[in-house]
């Protein structure tokens, strides 16, 4: 029984070979996309679930109140947070996690890398697997550091782990050039996850005390993590947390009460990866494709089994009058189903173990099929593929299986089911082709808005700019830092060099404080600062829309003065002029730029007057709002110092050849690394690319799937209707009325699923558009284009086939039963 | 062996569409005894393909008994069976042969014969073996591994003659088995069927051939659904 379904199934293949190639592909590259985009989801979802006992980890963060100034929560707390923790509930285990760049020297080599310092109870909250070393001793003392695995075998190829411990590596930070103790190696970090831990080592009081605004409550310095037993020990400490603040932060904002204006709360560190919702919404959507791209294939191969039914009508029969039952039919057709679910199961892993690479590169991902490692999810979507396939292959069995012999004997007319399954048929192919549109539509409107925002003016021409924040790094002198700055200028193709607190990219030192018009109360609007140098605007660009710049010449127009090394605020009664931008005069409530010229405003406990009014810059993501901003000048901003190199008429690498020559002949110890203005603002632009080109390859794939299936349901029903071709041609029917006719049969259809898809595809894209401050508005050509191409790939597939029909002699066809 | 095989008491068949109600058999009362080879006869659209449909099981009359004796003696009225178990009675005791040879595309000959095989129980040891032998019996054991459009017409039907009797059935029904062929073939499909009638089996046969008729046992005339004649031949 088993091995005459196994002989049936084999034959299929062999003498249908169109048919089963339709098919098979069809579900396989159906497959492919739900694993492909399975393992995205799962890679997206499961961060930092690797960790050991992850559920219990907790990580605190921060979202301003402010009546005009409201932020999603940030995972940045400042850095007495813990401390004060700690004083309430000693028991609370928990860790600071402080982010800097650390210069390692290997011989006359020196390249910079990122160092984390914790506290002594780090692998109490981290349980991280070890090469070597033991938890205990890793950070015992202040001279110990411990090392990723990587890192490991970048600075001491070839050998062991185990060799290292004990010996010492020189490292420079914030405290200075030290040798230290490697004391343990972390072993190699999943994908997974957004930490490296490249190099772990004690957070010293000495630093602490050197710095300011430690126990600012709202400011971003570092991450505090913290351990929680159970979820509701993390919700007792949430709702503890607004008596915390207006305890620890007792009069930090004025005469606002902490807890109004900083709200503070601990997540879970899993759910970090995905807290924006819009980019959980992304993930998930594309979760959603993986899914429809298998029901389309799905579809496929219910419409293309219940087709060629009809051409194993007589097959039922016969086997009917031999004997077998309706079941015993029925679990035929389902084992088919099953293996060709199984066959198309497996082609469908080659095809992703053969493109993964690709799809890793075009889509910047590091996704991986692991057998033995995700055994369970495997499995799980193993069962559920098969559980699929069988339900797709439920349909046909019941149809096939009820063929009653006697009429299907009787007439040289094949059996297509009925007008129901005619019905049914044709609503999934309606249903298929608006899936298709839909993603079509989806495609061009992601597409149009990437477009939009690699193109749209943002305030500043990211070409022909380089970023160094290596001026920044602490073991750089002042002199040399001016004495760089003075280098860089006098570059061939330089046009402008300056120093400033921020620049487009994340490295940029913003502070929040409260700011307002002279004379006004009651609604107390907070403003972004940033310190920059006297040719800041040279050198990003910023367009004056009201006033004037800034002049460097002019004494009024300097807000930070140094003396004796000491950075100053003005002295009490002066007002410095500074320039505000477009989001500024409109938060401060000005009707116009032109009427912020002039005016004074408060700015925490000092008055400054308004030079002029700046167009926004947007130096972070697409999707932030570009934050109200006061710009005060500083002709040496020597502090947190992020150099802009304004060029013109030189290649970008020559450009960073030439800084990088200049950088060593003045700061030889110190490592130099420059990006391209291009390159560090792509990082907001990144993922929605990458996502974007994900959902392409899903959505094209699908595409080709439904047309896959569409053009095995044109080729049935054509060779259905042959017989009835050729009578229409005897009765004189041309070839084009023919093909108008056969054509006409599917372009219903596909017209019909315009119906639904663009409603849907509307209300995809509003949603995904919504996440961006600078959306671009929904083109309605956008519908129509991917209708047309819906429609003109519907055409190519039926026409041909049509044509083909259409030109057969009638006789020919007359004889076909 | 002359015990009685079917029994058939006012068989009628009725066929309703939307408004026109169709008799296709009206009261048929028929027996028919082991060995025999009956020859039923009639003008296209007088019912005779319905008869045999209805004694193949695969139709159900409207009204009427059908009464079929198992080698135990116990007769069953198999118009009141299960689907489930008529499905069984077809898989034991019966063999159909078709006009249009009805081989199933996709499978070998020596498949198709299998298939007379495949919905009984148990005896797979011996399934190639009996493959074998009716293959020898219509001689086409050479064209085992061919599928059904390499072969001529005349061999397409000794095939599925092989595929009728590979079971061993109570009853062969046949439907104009003759009627696709040539005369040559024609005449070696009745040879064969002849053979098969000598050596025990029981065959109702529907043709349009009066020569064919001439050569079984007996004739059965139908006209609008009703019975005519039933002559019994003496050869």
């Amino acid at each position: 029984m088993l091995r005459s379904t196994f002989t049936a199934f084999y034959r299929s293949f062999t003498r249908h070979p169109l048919y089963a190639l339709l098919n098979l592909l069809g579900l396989s590259f159906g497959i492919a996309v739900f694993i492909t985009l399975g393992l995205f989801f799962r890679f997206e979802t499961t961060y930092e679930q690797w960790l050991p006992k992850a559920s219990k980890i907790y990580i605190v963060e921060n979202a301003w109140k402010f009546a005009a100034v409201r932020t999603d929560p940030e995972p940045w707390t400042n850095g007495g947070l813990l401390d004060n923790i700690k004083s309430d509930n000693p028991q609370r285990i928990g860790t600071r996690l402080w982010d800097h760049n650390v210069t390692v020297h290997m011989g006359a080599n020196s390249t910079q890398e990122e160092v984390l310092l914790v506290d002594n109870e780090f692998f109490k909250v981290f349980d991280l697997p070890l090469l070597a070393g033991s938890k205990s001793a890793a950070l015992a003392a202040p001279d110990n550091v411990v090392m990723s695995q990587p890192m490991a075998e970048k600075y001491f190829p070839g050998e062991a782990a185990s060799a290292l411990i004990g010996k010492t590596i020189r490292l420079t930070d914030e405290e200075g050039t030290h040798d230290y103790r490697i004391s343990a190696v972390l072993k190699a970090l999943p994908d997974t996850t957004a930490y490296k831990f490249d190099f772990v080592r004690l957070l010293n009081r000495s630093l602490i005390d050197r710095t300011t605004s430690w126990e600012r409550y709202g400011s971003q310095r570092l991450q505090t993590i913290l351990v929680f037993d159970t979820p509701k020990d993390a919700a007792d400490m949430n709702a503890h947390f607004p008596a915390f603040i207006d305890r620890h932060a007792a009069n930090q904002f004025g005469d606002d009460k902490p807890s109004h204006v900083l709200k503070t709360m601990v997540v879970p560190l899993t759910s970090l990866h995905l807290e924006d919702e819009k980019t959980r919404t992304a993930v998930y959507v594309l979760g959603i494709v993986g899914i429809l791209a298998f029901l389309i294939a799905a579809i496929n191969y219910i419409n293309l089994a219940t087709a060629r039914a009809g051409m194993r009508a007589k097959e039922v029969a016969v086997r009917k009058t031999l004997g077998a039952t309706q079941g015993s039919l029925r679990a035929q057709f389902l084992c088919e189903a099953l293996l060709t679910t199984i066959m198309a199961a497996l082609i469908g892993l080659s095809i992703v173990e053969l493109s993964l690479p690709h799809i890793n590169s075009f889509g910047d991902l590091k996704l991986k099929l692991d057998y033995a490692g995700e055994a369970v999810p495997l499995v799980l979507a193993g069962a559920f593929i098969l559980l699929v396939g069988l339900l797709a292959g439920l349909y046909p069995a019941f149809v096939l299986s009820g063929f009653k012999p006697a009429q299907v004997l009787a007439s040289s007319r094949t059996p297509a089911g009925g007008r129901m399954a005619l019905r049914l048929r044709e609503a999934l192919v309606v249903l298929q082709f608006a899936i298709v549109i839909a993603f079509f539509i989806m495609g061009a409107g992601f597409l149009s808005q990437l477009n939009h925002m690699k193109t749209a003016d943002i305030g500043f021409k990211r070409e022909g700019l380089m970023i160094s924040d290596s001026t920044y790094d602490p073991a750089l002198t002042n002199a040399q830092r001016e004495a760089i700055w003075a280098a860089f200028r006098n570059l061939p193709g330089v046009i402008a060099v300056a120093g400033a607190n921020s620049a487009p990219g994340d490295n940029s030192l913003t502070n929040n404080t409260d700011v307002s018009r002279e004379g006004h109360v009651g609604r107390r609007p907070s403003s972004s600062f940033t310190i920059v140098g006297t040719d800041y605007f040279k050198t990003y660009g910023g367009t004056v829309i009201a006033g004037r710049m800034l002049d460097p010449t002019r004494g009024e127009d300097i807000y930070i003065r140094w003396v004796n090394g000491e950075q100053q605020d003005p002295p009490r009664g002066e007002t410095a002029n500074v320039m505000i931008n477009r989001t500024a005069s409109e938060t401060l409530g000005f009707k116009s730029p032109q009427e912020a010229v002039g005016e004074v405003l408060d700015f925490d406990d000092y008055k400054v007057r308004v030079a002029g009014v700046i167009e926004d810059m947007r130096f972070r993501s697409p999707k932030e709002k570009v934050a109200p901003m006061l710009y005060l000048m500083d002709r040496t901003p020597y502090r947190h110092s992020i150099t802009g190199v304004r060029y013109a008429g030189v290649p970008e690498p020559v450009m960073r050849q030439r800084m990088e020559t200049a950088w060593k002949a003045i700061a030889p110890q110190v490592p130099f690394k420059a990006v391209s203005g291009v390159e560090n603002i792509d990082k907001y632009y990144k993922p929605d690319r990458n996502r974007s080109n994900v959902f392409s390859i899903g959505a094209g794939i699908a595409a080709l799937i439904g047309c896959i299936g569409l053009y095995g349901m044109a080729a049935f029903n054509t060779s259905r209707r042959a017989r009835e071709i050729g009578l229409r041609k005897v009765l004189g029917a041309s070839s084009g009325k023919v093909v108008g006719l056969l054509v006409g049969q599917f372009l219903r259809p596909v017209l019909l699923a315009n119906l639904i898809a663009w409603p849907l595809a509307w209300y995809a894209l509003t949603q995904w558009l919504s996440q961006f401050d600078d959306a671009v508005a929904l083109d309605p050509l956008i519908f129509v284009a991917a209708t047309l191409v819906a429609m003109t790939i519907a055409l190519l597939t039926v026409g041909g086939l049509a044509l083909a029909s259409a030109s057969t002699e009638p006789g020919k066809a007359l004889r076909h039963e | 062996m002359t015990d009685t095989l079917i029994d058939l008491q006012k068989i009628t068949r009725l066929y309703r569409s939307d408004d026109v109600e169709t008799t296709a058999l009206h009261n048929i009362s028929l027996t028919i005894k082991r060995g025999e080879f009956v020859a039923i006869m009639g003008p296209s659209g007088c019912g005779k393909s319905t008869l045999l449909n209805v004694l193949g099981t695969i139709d159900r009359p409207t009204s009427g008994a059908y009464l079929f004796a198992n080698e135990d003696g116990k007769s069953h009225d198999l118009a009141r069976m299960s689907e489930k178990n008529l499905a069984k009675h077809r898989a034991r005791h019966l063999g159909f042969i078709f006009q249009s040879f009805n081989l199933v595309d996709d499978l070998t000959i020596y498949e198709n014969i299998e298939l007379g095989l495949l919905y009984r129980d148990g005896r797979k040891g011996s399934r190639r073996q009996a493959i074998e032998g009716a293959m020898d019996k219509v001689g086409i054991a050479h064209r085992a591994r061919h599928f059904p459009h390499q072969l001529s017409g005349g061999q397409q039907q000794r095939a599925a003659i092989a595929r009728a009797i590979v079971g061993q059935p109570d009853l062969i029904l046949a439907d104009e088995p003759t009627g696709n062929l040539d005369t040559e073939n024609g005449a070696q499909v009745m040879d064969i069927l002849k053979g098969l009638n000598k050596g025990g089996a029981t065959i109702i046969m529907v043709t349009h051939s009066q020569s064919h008729a001439d050569q079984a046992t007996r004739q059965v005339d139908i006209l609008d659904g009703q019975l005519v004649a039933s002559v019994a031949q003496v050869l």
